[in-house]
């Protein structure tokens, strides 16, 4: 029965239950939108890496590479497309 | 009856009535034909269900050639409309039909499958692959792609084009503005197309990355390959983009919500954003494989290698990435502030830092070679000084401050068709012409492609050259007409008989396909311009199989060192060759697509319902099926290569 | 077909290392069409026109389920990868079963939740807001249930052909896809719910 939960992977489900903890606390408790948004970002960031490392696989064969590069290219461009249409359909009227 | 009013035109014409008689009388001639030649079993097996890249390359390019003759006749309208002031040929309405759909027609629907004609040709047989990655997503890519064609080309005779500018901004593209179902068409047709693409962009990016024959390292990949792979990331990471706003699109027409609505929060700019968040990356995505064509006629006629092939192969990737960063240029004058604008005319001026790279390699490739002025040649040749053009006029328009002189006039018209034509036009037909002998076995006449050319290149400059100066003088796009009192009317009717020049130059080339396919010789060798990579290496027309012994290449132009330095390019034994079943499955599944598509235009709820399960029943069949492929024999592969050899 | 022991049988054969990077590459597309629903999401937030704010309508319970139950689906079809490569049929068929029944009962809350927004006033036509909410929940969702229809598939597929090479391919892209789910719900949870309830 033992083998079927492979230790990484039950430590995993356990970070990622306590990073969801952390993340609640914006909820449960009085911060300042800054301290608030970092511990989203942070929580959430670490969560999503938590799952591409440890559930999924993504580092195990030799495309390695092509996977990390793709997911980081995708990723660094969405960045840019959410923050663009921030800057030009909000930000750049204030 | 009323159930038939929908599909009425809003907005006929004497010219929609004869379409719809010609077309009529079109699917009647062909269907009749197939029928008395009993062509329909060939048709089904040889090209509807076909999953060779090859073919699925040849049925891009047909579909791309009829959607250049669309585009091409709402040009030459538009052209004759503005030709002299105060003219009546088309009204405000037809004329707002028409540019929207030259646009759409010519970007998306001839630009694009022209582009994916060409890779589906060539990339596998440059990196000795023996298909894409996922030949039978690749057939379901073409027919997505075809069938978002013609639901976005019958809508001229059943319910009305679409009106509202290629870009479809809204409050324009609104329900309250765009009262036909014709932005419906625009949504629905755009997102089926789109939908291939993607799946396209997938399919290349595994077949480069995965599929090379033995040696060919990512850095000595031909630079054709290179621009492939580079546009495909564009794709894949920009269509999802175009995929999301026509979702939020359609569900603003059909379903009442208020996404970009004035009402209720709704916020039409983002339209605007979204849709070139999309629109600039496709740019870049048309213009990436032009580079790469040209990287492959020039080094070939100039006799030379490509100069700078890495800082060609990084200012591509870089372009790639910079593609995605620049998309406010587009609407400088929306009002965003001085800091957002500076933040986005810097980028986009970086781009043509790149891009310069690029035009002074070819430069120092042809720089002492020993220049063939082949068709192809000639096209490459023609494009630097031309697209230079287009380039300087994009600095300037770069220019956030100076661009509220520039916007949305005639002078932004000519920068981007001196872009987008040198640019990707001439590639295609110098990737076209030059291709030409692999794909069918004989080549296009030199002599009547000169003609086309020359007709081309001058008639361009004579179009679109005197939009430089109406534009500065105030001329807006997309007016369907100009007083006398303005001066407009000289420089337009220029361009009205450029535009006539340039309809002979496409009628040349035409003519020379008729011409070189009755009179060509067929008798000509597999590699006919002395060239350089891969897909010459193989015999022309290509066998099912591409290579009957997997290739093994030591530099970027192993075919050229094979013939000259005596690199062995052919080692082993021929084996056995794996290879993919042909499916019906992609192009039905496409058709019910299509039905689906149709149905949302017309808000028929039933029928989309039933397409939408039908799309589903196909997706299901293919996650049961079991498709083991078949074998070539080493003996058949043998009396291939013989037999084609001998002819 | 060669087939390649060095290597789980997931990736045994070139086609099946062809079709996982290809989902890899068709995740990154993915995550550009949820980064675009976050773009407009944030550029409408606030546009809430004569409905109601994020703040009014959220409720932490069912949004706290959902959550639990989907990281849970996710990490119990990891164990169900890891068994396939153990070589434990049954064990992978029973852990692929609990993710689909966790998946519907995350579907099920969700489902919940949209007919609670309609009915206290926040449906589809209601605002921009509203719209981007419930379209970015629904594209989420309508992944979901996609998801579970294709993991029936699946299961069904391996019980009758056991793991081979094929089946086995097809079950770990259907976990990345199911990974991948997770994780733009994390962002959902994150910054559409918390960042809207702080």
């Amino acid at each position: 029965m033992m083998e079927l939960f492979p230790r990484k992977q039950v430590i995993g489900f356990g970070f990622s239950l306590l990073l969801t903890a952390i993340a609640l606390a914006v909820y449960f408790f009085d911060l300042s939108f800054t301290a608030g948004m970092t511990i989203l970002l942070v929580t959430a960031f670490v969560q999503a890496a938590v799952q591409l490392v440890v559930f999924m696989h993504a580092g195990e064969t030799g495309d390695k590479g092509s996977i990390y590069t793709n997911i980081y290219y995708s990723l660094a461009i969405a960045l840019v497309t959410v923050f663009g249409t921030l800057l030009c359909m909000i930000w750049g009227y204030v | 009856m009323e159930f038939f009013e929908r599909f009425a035109i809003p907005h006929p014409s004497a010219p929609i009535y004869a379409s719809m008689v010609a077309i009529g009388l079109t699917v009647i001639a062909i269907v009749a034909g197939l029928t008395y030649f009993k062509k329909w079993g060939y048709l089904w097996r040889e090209w509807l269900t076909t999953v060779d890249h090859k073919r699925i390359g040849i049925m891009y390019l047909i579909s791309a050639l009829l959607m250049l003759f669309r585009g091409g006749v709402d040009a030459i309208m538009m052209r004759s409309q503005t030709a002299i002031p105060e003219n009546t040929l088309l009204d405000a309405q037809h004329y707002n039909e028409v540019f929207t759909t030259h646009g759409i027609v010519m970007i998306i629907f001839m630009a694009m499958p022209f582009i994916y004609a060409l890779m589906n040709f060539v990339v596998p047989l440059q990196i000795g692959a023996r298909d894409v990655a996922f030949p039978r997503l690749n057939a379901l890519s073409f027919w997505l792609f075809f069938m978002g064609a013609m639901l976005f080309n019958i809508s001229f005779v059943i319910g009305g084009s679409p009106d509202a500018g290629w870009t479809a901004y809204f409050p324009l593209a609104g329900n309250e503005f765009s009262t036909s179902v014709g932005t419906n068409y625009y949504a629905l047709a755009l997102q089926i197309a789109g939908l291939g693409t993607l799946m396209s962009g997938i399919n290349f990016i595994v077949t480069i990355l995965k599929m090379r024959a033995p040696g060919i390292t990512l850095m000595k990949m031909p630079m054709f390959t290179w621009s492939a792979l580079t546009a495909n990331v564009i794709v894949v990471f920009a269509f999802p983009v175009l995929t999301v706003a026509l979702i939020m699109m359609t569900m603003d027409r059909l379903f009442g919500t208020h996404f970009f609505a004035t009402t209720n929060g709704g916020m039409d700019m983002l339209w605007a954003n979204l849709f070139w968040v999309w629109g600039h990356p496709e740019v870049y995505i048309l213009i990436l494989p032009a580079f790469g064509v040209y990287s492959e006629v020039i080094s070939t006629f100039a006799r030379r290698n490509l100069y700078g092939y890495k800082s060609m192969v990084a200012s591509m990737v870089g372009i790639s990435f910079l593609s995605f960063l620049v998309w406010t240029h587009h609407f400088f004058t929306m009002g965003q502030g001085a800091l957002t604008n500076s933040i986005f005319s810097v980028t986009t001026m970086a781009i043509a830092i790149p891009t310069g790279i690029k035009i002074f390699n070819w430069l120092f490739t042809m720089w002492k070679g020993k220049i063939e002025f082949t068709v192809p040649m000639l096209y490459a040749v023609g494009f630097i000084p031309i697209f230079t053009i287009g380039g300087v006029t994009g600095v300037m328009l770069a220019m956030a401050s100076a661009d509220y002189q520039y916007h949305n006039t005639m002078f932004l018209v000519a920068h981007f068709h001196y872009t987008i034509i040198p640019g990707v036009v001439f590639a295609m037909i110098a990737g076209l012409t030059y291709w030409w002998p692999k794909m069918f076995g004989f080549m296009l006449n030199e002599r009547i492609g000169k003609w086309a050319f020359w007709f081309i290149a001058i008639s361009f400059n004579v179009t679109f050259f005197p939009m430089f100066f109406t534009g500065l003088d105030g001329q807006a796009r997309r007016m369907y007409t100009y007083s006398e009192a303005t001066g407009f009317g000289p420089l337009n009717m220029l361009s009205f008989i450029g535009a006539l020049g340039l309809a002979v130059g496409f009628a040349l080339i035409a003519y020379n396909v008729y011409y070189s396919t009755r009179y060509a010789s067929r008798n000509i060798s597999a590699d006919p311009w002395d060239a350089r990579t891969l897909e010459w290496a193989t015999q022309s027309p290509v066998p099912a199989y591409n290579f009957a012994i997997t290739p093994q290449a030591n530099s970027s132009e192993a075919f050229w060192d094979a013939k000259k330095k005596g690199h062995e390019l052919f080692k082993g034994e021929v084996q056995k060759i794996h290879m993919p079943s042909n499916s019906g499955v992609p192009f039905i599944m496409s058709c019910i697509f299509f039905i689906w598509g149709f149905s949302f235009v017309f808000s028929l709820w039933i029928p989309a319902i039933l397409a939408t399960i039908g799309i589903f029943i196909c997706m299901a069949q293919r996650s049961f099926e079991r498709d083991p492929g078949y074998y070539i024999s080493v003996k058949e592969i043998k009396e291939t290569e013989s037999k084609l050899r001998g002819a | 077909m060669k087939i390649d022991h060095s290597l789980p049988l997931e990736y045994g054969t070139d086609q099946n290392q062809l079709n996982i990077l290809g989902f890899w590459i068709f995740l990154g597309a993915e995550i550009m069409l949820f980064g675009t629903l976050f773009a407009s999401y944030f550029t409408l937030v606030d546009r809430t026109g004569s409905g109601p704010s994020g703040a009014e309508i959220f409720e932490i319970t069912p949004v706290l389920i959902e959550t639990i139950v989907l990281l849970t689906s996710s990490f119990v079809i990891g164990l169900g990868v890891h068994a396939m490569r153990i070589g434990r049929t049954k064990a992978m068929i029973t852990f692929y079963a609990i993710t689909l029944l966790l998946g519907l009962t995350f579907l099920g809350v969700e489902i919940y939740e949209f007919m609670h927004y309609v009915h206290i006033g926040a449906g589809l036509q209601v605002s921009a807001f509203t719209a981007i909410l419930l379209t970015t929940l629904g594209t989420h969702g309508a992944h979901v249930t996609f998801g579970l229809v294709w993991g029936f598939f699946i299961i069904l597929q391996v019980r009758k052909h056991g793991i081979t090479p094929e089946t086995a391919n097809k079950s770990f892209i259907f976990s990345l896809y199911w990974h991948f789910l997770d994780v733009v719900w994390i962002f959902i949870f994150s910054f559409v719910y918390l960042k809207g309830m702080m």
